[in-house]
């Protein structure tokens, strides 16, 4: 087809609906607040989350997730456009990340050896991972699917934060629920499932996000 | 307070009026990005053999159609065409890594001789072709019979349903090949 022609078609075409970011937010966010509504709603926070909270360490079990959530949902919608770039965004990450490594670093030297890996055992893995990533399949499905309407020139990293801002998400919401406060705990495991979901949606959400 | 100014750029102005629905204004943004793109597709992909600059040029259009709605009117319009442009030169880049280019006039004769038969050639009842093509999902039905029953072009196709020339390859490939072994299968 000779270029002319296919301007002349593609002009034929009817007018595009401008991207909407405001209600790609809303769909990513139900996304990630149904599940977790629903979950919460079926088996309920942990008994004592009141008492919980007065430990200065516990909130941070539910702080840290949902800032990188909330870095990662600002950074992938910017990313959405095709003429943006991540900029100095990324930095953000360092204020969770460093105040996580520092609480596992604490953990560990306060703790009595016998009592840092005290609470790993298969039951509460299999429980932790395995909970996060079931919460972590809806948003991260959703979230491509709502950043195909975009034009990410980078879709790896798109995937990539779409994976990290549904598993922190989750995580958030699943700190509600989980009962073991120890940092060396859910820093380390809260992590792994993090990460395991923000690599899968890179490995399966980059081809989705291709144009 | 911020105020939304009109564009001063004349493609801002095509581009928001075409946005708007007016088709000529649309036509005369294409036609005047194009010469740009034909220059950046020359400049990076001098690698290219020539005769697939063009190819190029109208992937990026096709680029360009399809993301249209991610323009936004208070962001320069530059810098957004430079992106996509930028995004399917690399695209280009990187299919050829995965392919080496031969034109294809050198083979002729002997893709004559090698050429396995067509799943869908070697059966000359509509119906029964049609049967073949009930297989496949709707969309990949719907690229099978326009490009290999219609013999339409690819990239009209592509516009058609809205897919980029590399995705409409991709999913005419899976669909033939889905076809070739239901046929094989039936034999």
């Amino acid at each position: 087809m000779q270029t002319d022609d296919l301007i002349a078609r593609l002009s034929a075409s009817p007018a595009a609906t401008p991207i909407n970011p405001a209600q790609m937010t809303v769909l990513m966010a139900a996304a990630i607040l149904i599940p977790l509504a629903l979950f919460l709603g079926l088996f309920g926070t942990r008994h004592d989350l009141a008492l919980a909270w007065t430990n200065p360490v516990v909130p941070f079990k539910t702080f840290l997730p949902l800032v990188v959530c909330l870095v990662s949902a600002a950074l992938v919608l910017r990313l959405a456009r095709p003429e943006a770039a991540s900029g100095r965004m990324p930095l953000l990450y360092i204020l969770p990340g460093g105040i996580a490594l520092a609480l596992w670093i604490g953990s560990f030297i306060l703790r009595a050896p016998e009592a840092r890996f005290a609470e790993v055992n298969p039951i509460s893995l299999a429980e932790c991972v395995g909970i996060i990533l079931c919460l972590s399949i809806i948003p991260t499905i959703a979230a491509l699917r709502v950043l195909r309407q975009g034009a990410s020139t980078s879709p790896a990293l798109s995937a990539l934060l779409a994976g990290l801002m549904a598993a922190s998400g989750a995580a958030t919401g699943y700190s509600l629920f989980c009962t073991r406060d120890n940092p060396l705990f859910f820093v380390t495991w809260y992590g792994v499932a993090i990460l395991f979901v923000t690599l899968m949606a890179r490995h399966f959400g980059r081809r989705t996000l291709s144009w | 307070m911020q105020t939304e100014d009109p564009p001063q750029d004349p493609w801002a102005k095509l581009l928001l009026a075409a946005n708007a629905g007016d088709g000529q204004a649309y036509a005369r943004f294409l036609h005047a990005v194009t010469p740009v793109i034909r220059g950046i597709v020359r400049a990076r992909g001098r690698s290219f053999p020539p005769d697939q600059h063009e190819d190029i040029v109208q992937d990026v259009l096709l680029g360009l159609h399809l993301k249209r709605h991610t323009w936004r009117p208070d962001h320069p319009v530059r810098p957004w065409v430079y992106a996509i442009a930028r995004y399917k030169v690399i695209d280009a880049f990187r299919r050829r890594g995965t392919s080496i280019h031969l034109p294809i006039e050198d083979f002729t004769d002997d893709l004559e001789a090698l050429a396995e038969p067509d799943p869908l050639s070697a059966r000359d009842d509509k119906r029964e072709v049609e049967r073949l093509i009930g297989h496949l999902d709707p969309r990949s039905a719907e690229i099978v019979r326009a490009v290999e029953l219609r013999e339409e072009g690819q990239a009209e196709v592509g516009v058609r349903l809205q897919m980029t020339p590399a995705n409409l390859r991709v999913t005419l490939h899976r669909a033939m090949k889905k076809l070739a072994a239901i046929a094989g299968k039936g034999e």
